[in-house]
């Protein structure tokens, strides 16, 4: 049986990086490929509840991190989550070089666009991963 | 936390699976941005687990309040696990209720108005908390002889 793709973020709270994170995982969960993956809450991963753990355990994951703490895929592996591909954002952001992408708080123009770009890339994973499992 | 700054923890789970744990990361941040810039510190509640030892003192450090999006209260049991007791708990469902805290997760691209005050209305809340959890904590210091201090954080006393 299919079993969605887990797109998990970071959420960071310090720094864009989290945010950017977090809003290109919901952009691709909730608009671009939300038949075949999904996200959960990373926070409840970490309780260590088994109950989060029965949802992730042996499934497909994508992670992304805001930055080299890299907790998602962390904690996401300590859970039993598969994790297929670990994004990574500060490095995204190299090839962004002098963008100004927004602030923990809210994000730019500029940094809607890099969301909307992060999310394709992650649309265009999920999509050969999803076929893949067919 | 260096000598005579005295500030307070707030972690949200910031949760990705409902509408909640948006509130819950943009009233948190709220705090640090706008309400007490200066006596507001956080960390990623994953940390506890991804990160070291250092991270894992966090609730030792400050007196912590958690800010959860739903009844899971994933922020508060983590940081309880993990960390330490906390000084406080608010669960955003109990505010804006539990039919709309656990709505699908929004982007902040999409936010409404009505969601806009929800998110004051939260950032009020953990405020009052926070002022409580201040004002006991510089009393439990004055009890102990220690002599608080707040202000910029550079030990100018401003």
């Amino acid at each position: 049986m299919f079993s969605k793709i887990k797109v998990i973020p970071c959420s960071g709270m310090g720094k864009v990086y989290g945010l950017l994170a977090r809003e290109s995982a919901l952009r691709v969960t909730q608009n671009l490929r939300p038949q075949e993956c999904e996200t959960m809450c990373l926070a409840y991963l970490v309780t260590g509840d088994q109950e989060a753990r029965e949802k992730i355990e042996g499934k497909n994951c994508i992670t992304l991190d805001g930055c080299p703490a890299m907790c998602a895929a962390k904690n996401v592996e300590m859970a039993g989550g598969i994790v297929v591909d670990k994004m990574k954002m500060i490095d995204i952001m190299k090839e962004y070089k002098g963008a100004k992408p927004g602030t923990a708080t809210e994000l730019t123009e500029e940094g809607w666009q890099i969301v909307d770009e992060i999310a394709e890339r992650i649309a265009a994973k999920v999509k050969k991963l999803a076929k893949e499992e067919e | 936390m260096p000598e005579g700054v005295i500030k307070i923890g707030v972690v949200s789970c910031s949760g990705e699976n409902c509408l909640g744990g948006t509130i819950s990361r943009l009233a948190t941040r709220k705090m640090i941005d706008e309400i007490y810039p200066d006596k507001t510190v956080t960390i990623c509640l994953p940390l506890f687990l991804a990160g070291g030892e250092q991270e894992r003192m966090f609730a030792n450090a400050y007196p912590t309040i958690t800010v959860d999006g739903c009844d899971k209260l994933c922020a508060k049991r983590a940081t309880e696990k993990y960390s330490g007791q906390v000084s406080d708990a608010l669960d955003v469902s109990k505010i804006i209720g539990k039919e709309i805290a656990e709505s699908p997760a929004l982007s902040t691209r999409n936010l409404t108005d009505e969601q806009r005050e929800m998110i004051t209305k939260v950032a009020q809340e953990i405020k009052t908390k926070f002022e409580k959890v201040f004002t006991d904590y510089v009393n439990t210091l004055i009890k102990s002889g220690k002599t608080p201090a707040s202000g910029c954080g550079c030990q100018c006393g401003g």
